[in-house]
């Protein structure tokens, strides 16, 4: 089973992603959160998302769901952190946060495999809200 | 072809965590389960997809008809129907499952 890395400028909003993705899932599919440079301070760390990385990786591989910018950067130099083996297991997201999370835990928790989970979270983006 | 068509009561419709369960529960089965929106009249859409299940737009009070096709049809179809009418308070298949 695939695990889901959630990398957010906001610690809080990265752990909030979490709780609502681990709620879809029953906390089947290990959901990391990565979110801030450290707990009380807005940005993103590298170094937290390759700790992240690490905790959520499988040989199945890891979805990372990011919210904007420098997330994106920070993420691809975490995954440059990791041994070589591992980093072609793992995949940065188009998804957007929320709706993509929401849908790759279910989508994860059926045991889909990575590239299925992403083109679902993906195809999130077009899920219409209002009646 | 097995076919049931069913209220959904819960508050949340066929979103969040009940589209959840439903997935999880379709998924546990063989059968080829395809589920659509009466009310809104859509068309089948794969039942195995949160996706799909949460694009239905499925909200409380709207009916659904759900169908199967395969050897365990019938018994996907009685767990879905349990799941949806005990407002999704049952233990789906897919939650006894192991990890």
């Amino acid at each position: 089973m695939i695990g889901i890395v959630i990398v957010s400028h906001s610690p809080k909003v990265a752990e909030g992603v979490k709780d609502l993705a681990d709620q879809m899932s029953q906390k089947r599919v290990k959901v990391v959160a990565a979110g801030g440079v450290d707990d009380q301070t807005i940005g993103t760390n590298a170094e937290r998302i390759y700790n992240a990385l690490l905790e959520a990786y499988s040989d199945d591989g890891v979805l990372v769901l990011l919210d904007l910018g420098s997330a994106v950067m920070s993420a691809q130099m975490a995954i440059e952190m990791l041994p070589e083996d591992k980093q072609n297991k793992v995949v940065l997201s188009e998804a957007p946060l929320v709706e993509g999370a929401i849908v790759a835990a279910v989508e994860a928790s059926i045991g889909n495999d990575l590239a299925k989970v992403n083109a679902a979270a993906e195809a999130a983006s077009t899920m219409r809200k209002l009646p | 072809m097995a076919e049931i068509e069913l209220e959904v009561t819960h508050e949340a419709g066929l979103h969040l965590r009940p589209a959840a369960l439903f997935v999880q529960t379709a998924a546990a089965f063989e059968a080829t389960i395809e589920v659509r929106n009466v009310s809104r009249d859509t068309p089948f859409k794969n039942a195995k997809s949160a996706l799909e299940v949460m694009m239905l737009g499925v909200n409380q009070g709207h009916r659904i008809a759900i169908r199967a096709e395969g050897e365990d049809a019938e018994e996907a179809l009685e767990a879905l129907r349990r799941l949806i009418e005990s407002n999704f308070e049952v233990d789906s298949p897919a939650e006894e499952e192991e990890q």
